[in-house]
């Protein structure tokens, strides 16, 4: 890492998961208005759906996450009939058209779930949106929570995309972070899975975790590269104490600073290249034959609440507490309190709180940073087209800093990233970003940049 | 198009009595062929051909251009368009006795494919036109008498719409026994499967096990009496 790109690591930016990012979401987006856009949907319209599993056995000291620990399964399977529920809802409203693409459980922890529980839910998504077999099926797994037999039942239920919370093997970090799973358990699960048929397999690291050395994430990292997952997602954690109380549990002093975050990202770049891994945009890395970086190849890497991927469905359908919806330009985004989502589910109503929705200029905005963090490289004529000329000016001085620390290269409209400074580019991102600086602000939604 | 295997152009044939294809043709009362009168029934076999299109083979793709109205005499085809993330989607099925292509194209939004060794009439838009100017509306009455692609598309709206997948399910068969059944006078109907099962899930969409869950159920509340690869009989 250039000494003049130090200054950089300590920049707050948004994920870019969405665009605009959940931050300036508010309540100009309703039940009625995400209703009439689910209307719109058209009838062979390839959709995404996510559903949220708000619940987790333990709880992670770093997590960020929308989740409540939960050892009552009664309260998880009240729940699930409000997810049930709001399927059936929204299919009454979509009238049988669109057709599924991806669904993806993310959380807490889907595995939580009983099996019987998650076929539930795909048949709900079956009868009121229509699934068909060549939808992929993707699950996140907690390795902690897998039995025996586990992933033969979810690759039954047709899951093919199993991704599992490693963070690190590390026992002193495991402790510090109050997540402690053996690597033989992890080893097994991902035999387990293997033995089922699963042909994709990632695993998710977590770097800048307190006691974390480079020595000790280069092992962890070696150590799960000999498991062989088809890629891997290697993000960095985002310490927020006084937005996220739970992580004060966390040491701060215990915690590795800018420059060791920057050197174990850099760790995870250079040891999952040598295993032969593929970087996919700026936190993901497959296996050449794996199909995101198929998608990188072809040049369809799109980014969406999961991060990359090779989901070409813009619309997404969020189903559960805290889950994000995009249809036709518009976000709404379900109530996060889980109380709240299922009273509203009860009363047979949308459970949409808030959201935006895009304008022509935020259209163009939101293209040019996708192309830019899955290509590295963006063309930004489209979007200055309608930034006001004001904007333009300080959109170009932040490029002409950029440039000269050798960060980019800028040719007219067109704006590339050096090789060496990928992992600065969601900063560069927000420099192009007219409402990255209401975002400065630490909160949930930004983080460090690297 | 190299899918056409085989094409007969019937050359019009003056005087004697000649028996042409048209008049030996089984769908002809319940067709197209119907609204012309004789002497554009003459016309017509001269600039109509009849063509065989084997299985698998397409007589219409997606994004080519078209400007042929099909007459399927015999066979059946699946209507199927690419989405954008490069799945196919089985849209409809065309029978025996439908149309196809009754709007010329030069971007075919759907690909026809046969199921089966299939015969076509076809006749150029071109030609439709011309004897649509000595007998106005002749081509609207001709289009009308027929299930068209239209009338499979919006068959598939109302399908998809069914709550249940033993409904969408029982949809089909209604379908199916509407446009193919036949009675062999017990009061059962029968019909031929010319569709896979995989067709038949995607076209309901519904997972390939959902689908023989749903026939299992239908069977056991006998509205399926028996069912074959490749065909079905059913108490409606
Ligand atoms: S498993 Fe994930 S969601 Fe659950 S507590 Fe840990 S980090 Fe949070």
């Amino acid at each position: 890492m250039k000494k003049q790109w130090l200054k950089y690591l300590d920049r707050q930016a948004p994920r870019y998961t969405s665009y605009p990012s959940a931050l300036r979401f508010d309540g100009s987006v309703d039940a009625a208005l995400y209703s009439e856009k689910l209307r719109a949907v058209d009838l062979y319209e390839p959709l995404s759906i996510y559903v949220h599993i708000p619940f987790c056995r333990q709880l992670c000291w770093y997590c960020g996450c929308n989740m409540r620990v939960e050892n009552n399964y009664d309260r998880v399977r009240a729940y699930v009939d409000a997810l049930l529920d709001e399927i059936c809802i929204v299919g009454g409203v979509v009238g049988g058209k669109g057709r599924i693409a991806n669904v993806h459980f993310g959380g807490g922890t889907p595995n939580i779930l009983v099996a019987d529980d998650l076929a539930c839910i795909l048949d709900a998504i079956e009868r009121e949106l229509g699934l068909t077999d060549d939808a992929r099926l993707a699950i996140e797994l907690d390795p902690r929570l897998m039995r025996k037999g586990d992933a033969r039942m979810l690759a039954e239920l047709g899951f093919d995309r199993m991704s599992l919370g490693v963070q690190d093997f590390d026992i002193g970090v495991q402790w510090a972070i109050n997540r402690m799973q053996r690597f033989e358990m992890v080893a097994e699960c991902v035999s387990d899975m293997r033995e089922a048929g699963v042909d994709d397999i990632s695993f998710d690291l977590l770097y800048g975790l307190p006691k974390q050395t480079p020595q000790s994430f280069s092992d962890a990292i070696d150590k799960a590269i000999s498991l062989a997952p088809d890629r891997f997602a290697v993000f960095g954690y985002a310490h927020l104490p006084r937005m996220i109380p739970r992580q004060r549990m966390i040491c701060d002093d215990e915690l590795p600073g800018v420059e060791m975050r920057a050197e174990l990202a850099a760790l995870a770049d250079e040891r999952l290249a040598a295993a032969g891994y593929l970087q996919i945009g700026f936190d993901h890395y497959a296996r050449p034959g794996n199909a995101l970086a198929a998608a990188m190849g072809e040049g369809r890497l799109h980014r969406n609440f999961q991060g990359f991927t090779d989901d070409v469905a813009e619309t997404t359908i969020g189903f559960g507490a805290s889950a994000i919806s995009f249809v036709h330009g518009v976000y709404a985004q379900n109530d996060k309190d889980i109380g709240d989502y299922q009273r509203k589910i009860a009363a047979r109503t949308l459970p949409v709180a808030r959201g935006i929705m895009r304008t022509a200029r935020d259209e163009r905005c939101a293209a040019a940073i996708t192309r830019l963090l899955c290509d590295f490289e963006t063309d930004l004529g489209a979007m200055f087209e309608l930034t006001p000329e004001a904007e333009q000016r300080r959109i170009d001085q932040a490029l002409a800093a950029l440039e000269r620390d050798d960060v980019i290269r800028r040719r007219g409209a067109v704006l590339r990233i050096n090789d060496g400074a990928r992992s600065l580019c969601r900063v560069v991102a927000a420099s192009i970003d007219p409402w990255a600086h209401t975002a400065q602000k630490a909160t949930r939604e930004t983080a460090k940049a690297v | 198009m190299a899918a056409i295997v085989e094409t007969d152009q019937l050359s019009s044939r003056t005087g004697g009595a000649r028996v042409g294809l048209c008049d030996i043709c089984d769908i002809r009362g319940v067709s197209i062929c119907q609204e012309f009168g004789p002497r554009e029934m003459a016309q017509a076999e001269s600039t109509m051909a009849r063509r065989a299109v084997a299985r698998k083979h397409a007589i219409m793709s997606e994004g080519e251009p078209n400007d042929s109205l099909f007459v399927v005499v015999d066979g059946s085809f699946l209507l199927s368009k690419y989405l954008e993330d490069g799945r196919r989607q089985v849209t409809g099925f065309i029978f025996k006795g439908d149309l196809m292509g009754v709007r010329p194209t030069d971007k075919s939004a759907y690909t026809a494919e046969a199921l089966e060794d299939s015969l076509v009439c076809t006749f150029s838009h071109h030609y439709l036109n011309e004897v649509a100017t000595s007998a106005p509306g002749v081509k609207d009455r001709l289009i009308a008498r027929g299930q068209t692609e239209y009338h499979r598309a919006q068959d598939h709206i109302v399908l998809l719409g069914k709550k249940t997948a033993d409904e969408r399910v029982r949809s089909f068969f209604m379908l199916l026994a509407k446009s193919v059944g036949t009675d062999p006078g017990d009061g059962r109907i029968e019909a031929p499967l010319s569709m896979s099962r995989q067709d038949i899930a995607d076209y309901l969409g519904l997972r390939l096990e959902t689908l023989s869950r749903a026939l299992a159920t239908l069977k056991k509340i006998g509205f399926i009496e028996a069912i074959s690869r490749n065909h079905v009989v059913m108490n409606i």
